[in-house]
């Protein structure tokens, strides 16, 4: 049976942790076999190893802020598109277009993929 | 549409971008079908992609659409397939890309693309792949 609010709750929960930098709600979110999938290497990478990147992301990046959510659950998952918008310390406001597919089960997502455009990197990250 | 139904005007687009029938593409798009690419930032017609279409497959032989995962929702679908080209040199070179649809009637209103452009390079074969 499809439980669509539930996967809308979880793909907003997720979200907002990432906004507010609530580490422990972000971590609750993947099951322990997750694995995210990153369109620039095309690897999937541990949860382990996603997670520290996201808890790196919560001290290196002043604001983080996912705008125009558009969200669309399907059997099994959601997609979202969003553009990230981050301040990093040096005041640099970066902004990326990104799609986040989110595959789920029970509650927790197990794989994601996430698409986004390398060669506009300096218009995220700002002068290095 | 139901979400069947969905899946088979997906199937169909990418059927008919492969397989170069721009007669099908044509009329898959709705008459107020927008196209936007992450690599440009911009919104384009139906019109202006029909037109680029054979531009689009300049210096290509052969191009397919593989590992096609097509999820659906009420009003359209989520696509992530892998681009597998060959070029007339003879270099073989992938994108992955993921597209966002929405549908109406039958048709496709609107088409959200992601890629990733710094690998146009490896995909054309006119640099080394970087990953």
């Amino acid at each position: 049976m499809r439980r669509d609010w539930e996967t809308l709750q979880l793909c907003d929960r997720f979200f907002d942790a990432i906004e507010q930098k609530d580490y422990d709600t972000l971590a609750s979110c993947y099951a322990p076999e997750a694995v995210v999938w990153h369109s620039h290497d095309c690897r999937y990478q541990s949860r382990e190893d996603n997670l520290a990147m996201l808890k790196q992301g919560m001290t290196t990046q002043q604001k983080v802020r996912f705008r125009k959510r558009r969200i669309r659950t399907f059997e099994g998952g959601f997609v979202q598109q969003h553009t990230i918008e981050v301040t990093w310390q040096n005041g640099f406001e970066g902004r990326m277009d990104v799609c986040f597919v989110g595959y789920t089960r029970d509650g927790r997502l197990t794989r994601a993929y996430e698409y986004f455009d390398t060669a506009q990197v300096d218009r995220f990250l700002g002068p290095r | 549409m139901t979400e069947g139904e969905i899946r088979e005007l997906c199937e169909a687009f990418f059927d008919a971008y492969e397989n170069r029938r721009v007669d099908v593409l044509d009329r898959l798009y709705a008459d107020d079908c927008i196209v936007w690419h992450n690599v440009f930032g911009r919104e384009t017609s139906r019109d202006e992609n029909l037109e680029r279409f054979h531009d689009s497959y300049r210096g290509q032989r052969r191009r397919t659409y593989d590992d096609r995962t097509v999820n659906t929702f009420h009003d359209g679908f989520v696509i992530q397939y892998s681009l597998n080209g060959v070029q007339t040199s003879g270099h073989r070179g992938s994108l992955w890309i993921c597209i966002v649809g929405r549908c109406r009637d039958g048709r496709i209103t609107r088409i959200d693309e992601y890629m990733d452009s710094s690998k146009f390079g490896a995909w054309a074969g006119t640099s080394e792949v970087t990953s």
